[in-house]
């Protein structure tokens, strides 16, 4: 064993790195290799393909929920603004049928 | 260069820089996997994952560090989702027994008490000893590997050393 370091030693130990180099040794190195290219070449499976896609998907539905709630917050904007004039508040507060011209004019202006 | 061929899709250039870097990649998961088939399912997956990924490599940095980033991942990514298992500690020809000349035995001993000093680290401190001294990696280099401190790597590795050689004091290095 080499001579205790310190955290400021910027060297390898040599003796420490062969005896790790050692247990850790790897068989059959060409093997793996081969291995590993073939898996390479192999054509996605097709759950790798929809794996590939979920990325996509996820943010495609998340664009379209944003985009649905603009416009739902759009339609409830303008069913306030229906409701919010003198003559339409009336309407619904009234017991009795409205009288038409009232109702007209409690549509707002396009 | 490789990294390039492999990326215009020359796969011969692929299985270069595979066969080149396989052992380092299978060590270093090793590493964190203990088990040497999960390792090499890891280093596989790692490899894959690189040819992939070889889009975002900066072809002006070196490789080695990129790749090992991605294995350290893909080992740590993989014992996450494993069952817990332990690790073989001794050589399966030690284990099977049969007459072997004491050298051998006294190795594989030690090559057995040296996998089980190093699986009783930290995996952060197991990686950055193994990446420095094993592979000789920088300081610099394997903090971008394990996404720490420069000067935090320096103690993992300080630590590292202390309990692997107080554990291995009898360690005699083999031709």
């Amino acid at each position: 064993m080499s001579d205790p370091s310190t955290p400021f030693d910027s060297r390898p130990d040599p003796v420490l790195g062969a005896a790790l180099r050692a247990a850790l040794a790897p068989r059959n190195s060409a093997a793996f290799v081969g291995r590993v290219v073939a898996a390479a070449d192999r054509p996605a499976a097709p759950l790798d393909v929809l794996a590939g896609w979920s990325r996509l998907g996820i943010a495609a539905a998340v664009l379209a929920a944003l985009f649905a709630g603009v416009a739902v917050g759009r339609d409830a904007a303008s069913a306030d603004s229906a409701t919010s004039s003198p003559d339409a508040a009336a309407i619904i507060a009234g017991t009795e049928a409205p009288d038409a011209i009232t109702l007209l004019a409690s549509f707002p202006d396009r | 260069m490789l990294a390039a061929r492999a990326r215009a899709g020359d796969r011969t250039a692929f299985g270069e820089l595979v066969a080149r870097y396989a052992d380092q990649a299978r060590r270093v998961a090793r590493a964190v996997l203990q088990d040497p088939d999960d390792a090499d399912d890891a280093a596989q997956d790692a490899f894959l994952a690189a040819l992939v990924k070889l889009e975002q490599y900066d072809a002006a940095r070196p490789f080695g560090p990129w790749l090992m980033r991605i294995v350290a991942n893909a080992a740590t990514d993989r014992r996450r989702r494993r069952t817990v298992r332990r690790a073989e500690l001794l050589d399966d020809g030690f284990i099977g027994g049969g007459p072997q000349p004491d050298a051998m035995a006294e190795r594989a001993v030690l090559l057995g008490r040296l996998r089980k000093a190093l699986a009783e680290l930290p995996e952060r401190r197991r990686l950055a000893v193994v990446l420095f001294d094993m592979e000789g990696y920088a300081h610099a280099e394997i903090a971008e590997i394990l996404g720490m401190p420069e000067g935090t790597v320096r103690s993992e590795v300080f630590h590292a050393r202390r309990h692997l050689r107080t554990l291995l004091a009898d360690w005699r290095e083999q031709p």
